[in-house]
């Protein structure tokens, strides 16, 4: 039970006296609902309209029960409202989050187990995408996330550009470096394009860590960032940036960094990106020139973290709701809607069903992008369960990195700031 | 006047207190309480006693918000506070036309904030924005102004100008127009040029206006939160994150109820001090 | 102004002047001129000042994105709430100190005048938390309530009751008028232009607020437009720029036109709080 700071019962006769109020503002919905499930997304754009629609889908065939999406803006925003509204014991039945919060979630005890429902028992979920793979040592918690939209970070070539320049995909660190030095095109000292562009984001210096050999958290839980990997990873950044100059930075915070990455992509102001696989239906559509999905390059070795988002059923929701939100998801997962999913966004398909079934209709024939995310699942690498490092991410590591690559700070210092102050956090 | 019945004011004042006392000074309250924890609204809170304010103190944090707020809180009241002026002057005079240019200025002022930030979020746009391409236009290279830590708190204090550079005219214009005429055709029979008019007859009268505008103004910069919200999120490298905005992201973002709570009341502590210099100013110029 | 010059002027103040209306103007143009191209215009030719053709597309996709009517609801019926509120508690309070004498008087003033130096920011965590105490997260109450007190307003109003003769208050009392008809009945009739002003401007004020209702509503019942007019720029993939600012002319338009239709009081109540 979570206790309150002022640990007073519903106030109910102030509630009397303003609950006069607070009809004026109830939402008066066209038709009864039996049971509805309040949905908080965060998705934008092409993967909201697709969500809205499978939504959509349900509701017609499901009169009984109704699910109510709202968009509640970015995966950071959205995260901040969930929170708040746990706190004010407002949360809906079912929402997604960041992987990565959901250890710190987990021990403060809102999320609601999953083994208790029938209908979410025996999904065959990819092993890699679902908690199992997602954390060290998911196997043996109790189910608490399921995937949903899940990702990983990919290279995407400008297929014309590499062809013409007679160029392939780099596999290892010093070919991104000289690929992009190859790729970058000045004219009169001002660059015209640059070779790489990559969000300065934590999931990408994730990447670049594994790559580097390194681990975030070691096995006794102290956050040591990788170590020396982490500041190789940081100094292929800096290198790149400053003294290449064939890195484009984006400017912005969180997600106006990686849509200015897209944006840069698509207008051929960079020739080679990293992003996520999540974004791939959307460069495909929108480029004017062929878009080559490529796995990222290793150094000691090849890695990828995972991405995107999971499931979660919110303890504190009315029990009705949350075996509705249980039904809703199962349904999510059936095969026809875990393909349209997959396909018509770019999200790895989560259920080894429709990743056989797609293989079966010759939709990787089709889309050798598509098997290029695929493929890379057999580098994943699970996150360590660290109901503290969502906050190291955000509020230590995120800003410091911003600061490493656009200042003139060195790596190593940077980095060790920020593990002292992780050192600090708990 | 005598109250008809002796408790009369008391229950005239009731409802406005009713909400003063539950709105502004229990919340105040609690925020004093709140700073000596540490809480993240999901798990319960841990007495920690004056540690945010030593974090908060030691760890450069306020000094970076304070230093920060003050830059663009500054530059954007004295800009707009001249820019009003010297639009007030410009428009201080009969015909249509000078109605029209006073519309369009004050108009900034009475859209929101969010459509504010917006629209210059467009124009500033480092690639697609026509600014930028003017910029660029004129020679300055990358243009990045909301992308460049060293300009964007400027960038952020031009929009505040733009929307609060009306505010600043009106209320100049109100006191322009309230000069005795009789003091400036005075001065004028005495053959002092426009200039030397303004520089000792007008300006010295324009104090108390000045100094309303520039503390008003003031306050209203620094409540500035929807434009940095919605143009930079308080960065790039955390170069926009003034007062307001870092309390909201400790509160919002990084659930720290604790520290944003010592936040609060350092903030509040702040505007106390502000408005004291404020009144002593007038205080003191009051007995000159 | 007693010499009689010509109304425009010498000409580098005509082209000061000119300057400056262009400087105000030319941005809200261009805000329109964008909502009216496509997607692949903006892509290509982002500073080109015309579209090809007017396009609408961006007003549908805004209108399909997001219950703009449920938004504009309950803005206005908000920002309504508030203003009627806070009139109808300016007057008893701004009559009480202006024109009755009781202990505490000065305290009362001081206090009241001492929130002014209170804003939002520092309040909405305790509120919130009160609020969520109570179940009102998340309804009208949340976004009404806290504001029901213009401290600015209250002041007004007994400035301009400073001014009326204490006779006509006396006069009204020994017609057997009590003090609630008093406040209610005698003296809105006197104060009209400063209730008016203060009416239109909290009415702006609230209507475009997006702090407060960002912090105290999740839901999209009682979401706010300028909160969903902000939600647009936050797309997931690629910023659609004549959506954005589709949005942003509809975000925009209701507090321009009330603006030309109220503009004398609305500069008066920006010149009357000089005090």
């Amino acid at each position: 039970m979570v206790s309150r700071f002022a640990p007073a019962p519903r106030l109910s006769r102030r509630a009397l006296l303003a609950a006069p109020l607070g009809l004026t503002a109830c939402p008066s919905p066209t038709r009864p609902v039996a049971d509805e499930v309040p949905l908080w997304f965060t998705y934008g754009g092409k993967n909201r309209e697709v969500l809205e629609s499978l939504v959509g889908r349900y509701n017609e065939s499901h009169g009984r029960v109704r699910v109510r999406a709202v968009f509640q803006g970015d995966y950071f925003e959205g995260l901040a409202k969930l929170r708040i509204a746990l706190a004010a014991r407002a949360a809906p039945a079912l929402s997604h989050v960041v992987g990565e919060v959901i250890p710190y979630l987990t021990e403060a005890g809102v999320l609601e187990p999953l083994d208790g429902y029938p209908s979410l028992r025996g999904l065959d979920i990819v092993p890699e995408l679902g908690q199992s793979g997602t954390w060290t040592g998911g196997a043996e918690r109790p189910p608490v996330a399921l995937p949903f939209n899940r990702s990983t970070p990919i290279a995407y070539l400008n297929g014309a550009l590499f062809s013409r320049a007679g160029l392939s995909a780099p596999t290892t660190w010093d070919e991104l470096r000289a690929t992009a030095q190859r790729l970058t095109e000045t004219k009169a000292s001002r660059v015209v394009r640059y070779g790489f562009g990559c969000p300065i984001d934590w999931w990408f210096w994730v990447a670049l860590v594994a790559q580097a050999g390194g681990e975030l958290v070691e096995s006794g839980g102290r956050v040591s960032l990788g170590g020396d990997a982490g500041v190789r990873a940081l100094e292929l950044w800096q290198t790149m940036t400053r003294r290449d100059r064939s890195m484009k930075p984006p400017p912005g915070r969180d997600y106006n960094a990686w849509e200015q990455t897209n944006q840069d992509f698509l207008a051929g102001r960079v020739a080679m990106i990293w992003t996520s696989t999540a974004f791939l239906k959307y460069l495909e559509e929108n480029a004017a020139f062929p878009v080559v999905a490529a796995p990222l390059p290793g150094q000691v070795r090849k890695a990828v973290p995972t991405g995107g988002t999971h499931w979660i059923l919110l303890k504190d929701a009315p029990a009705r709701a949350k075996r509705a939100a249980a039904e809703f998801l199962a349904f999510m997962y059936a095969e026809r809607q875990a393909i349209e999913w997959a396909t018509r966004t770019g999200y790895i398909p989560v259920t080894t069903s429709a990743i056989r079934a797609l293989e079966q209709r010759g939709h990787y024939d089709q889309h050798p992008n598509d098997r290029v995310t695929i493929d890379q699942l057999e580098v994943a690498m699970p996150w360590p369960w660290s109901p503290r490092l969502f906050r190291i991410q955000r509020e230590i590591v995120q800003p410091l990195l911003e600061r490493a690559v656009l200042g003139n700070e060195s790596a190593r210092s940077v980095l060790e700031r920020a593990r002292a102050l992780a050192a600090r956090e708990g | 006047m005598r109250p008809r019945h002796r408790l009369d004011p008391y229950w005239m004042l009731a409802p406005t207190f009713g909400v003063l006392v539950l709105f502004f000074y229990y919340p105040l309250g609690r925020a004093f309480l709140h700073s000596l924890y540490e809480w993240d609204l999901l798990t319960p809170p841990r007495y920690v006693g004056l540690e945010n304010y030593r974090v908060l103190f030691t760890s450069g944090a306020l000094l970076a918000v304070f230093s920060t707020t003050l830059a663009v809180s500054v530059t954007a009241v004295l800009g707009s506070m001249a820019l009003g002026l010297g639009l007030a002057l410009a428009v201080n005079r009969p015909g249509a036309f000078a109605g029209f240019v006073r519309t369009s200025v004050f108009s900034a002022y009475v859209v929101s904030w969010v459509s504010v930030a917006l629209l210059w979020l467009w124009m500033l746009d480092a690639d697609a924005g026509v600014v930028s391409a003017l910029l660029r236009a004129a020679g300055f290279g990358r243009a990045r102004v909301l992308a460049d830590p060293s300009t964007a708190p400027y960038a952020l204090a031009f929009v505040i100008v733009w929307k609060i550079a009306g505010y600043s005219m009106v209320l100049f214009l109100a006191g322009l127009q309230s000069l005795p005429p009789s003091v400036l055709e005075a001065a004028a029979l005495d053959g002092a040029g426009k200039l030397a008019r303004f520089r000792h007859v007008v300006w010295p009268l324009l104090a108390p206006t000045t100094a309303f505008v520039g503390t008003t103004s003031l306050i209203l910069t620094f409540q500035a939160f929807d434009v940095v919200r919605i143009m930079t999120q308080g960065g790039p490298v955390r170069s926009t994150t003034v007062f307001v905005y870092s309390i909201y992201e400790q509160m919002f973002m990084w659930l720290r109820v604790g520290r944003a709570s010592a936040e609060v009341v350092v903030f509040f502590a702040v505007l106390l001090a502000l408005t004291a210099l404020q009144l002593w100013a007038y205080r003191r110029r009051e007995a000159v | 102004m007693s010499r009689a010059k010509s109304a425009l002027g010498p000409l580098p103040l005509t082209a000061l002047l000119g300057l400056a209306a262009f400087l105000w103007l030319f941005p809200y143009a261009w805000m329109v001129l964008t909502s009216f191209k496509t997607l692949p215009e903006i892509v290509a030719a982002p500073t080109a000042p015309l579209p090809a053709s007017v396009s609408t597309e961006a007003y549908r996709a805004v209108w399909r994105s997001m219950p703009l009517g449920r938004y504009f609801w309950n803005t206005t019926v908000m920002a309504l709430a508030i203003a009627a509120l806070q009139l109808v508690l300016a007057l008893p309070a701004g009559y009480a100190l202006a024109k009755l004498r009781f202990r505490g008087r000065t305290t009362a003033f001081v206090l009241l005048i001492a929130t002014l130096l209170v804003p939002a920011q520092v309040r909405f965590v305790p509120v919130f938390t009160l609020l969520a105490d109570l179940g009102l997260t998340n309804t009208l109450a949340a976004l009404v309530l806290p504001f029901g007190v213009s401290a600015l307003g209250t002041f007004l109003v007994r400035q301009a009751l400073l001014t009326l003769p204490d006779s006509i208050l006396e006069a009204a009392r020994m017609d057997g008028a009590g003090e609630l008809r008093i406040v209610y009945g005698l003296l809105p009739p006197l104060l009209v232009p400063t209730l008016v002003a203060l009416f239109l401007f909290s009415f702006v004020y609230h209507w475009n607020d997006y702090f407060w209702p960002l912090v105290m509503t999740t839901d999209d019942a009682v979401r706010t437009l300028p909160l969903g007019i902000a939600l647009l720029r936050e797309q997931g993939t690629g910023v659609r720029w004549h959506i954005v600012m589709a949005g942003n002319v509809l975000l925009s338009v209701p507090a321009l036109v009330l603006f030309v239709v109220a503009q004398k009081h609305l500069l008066r109540a920006v010149a009357a709080s000089t005090s």
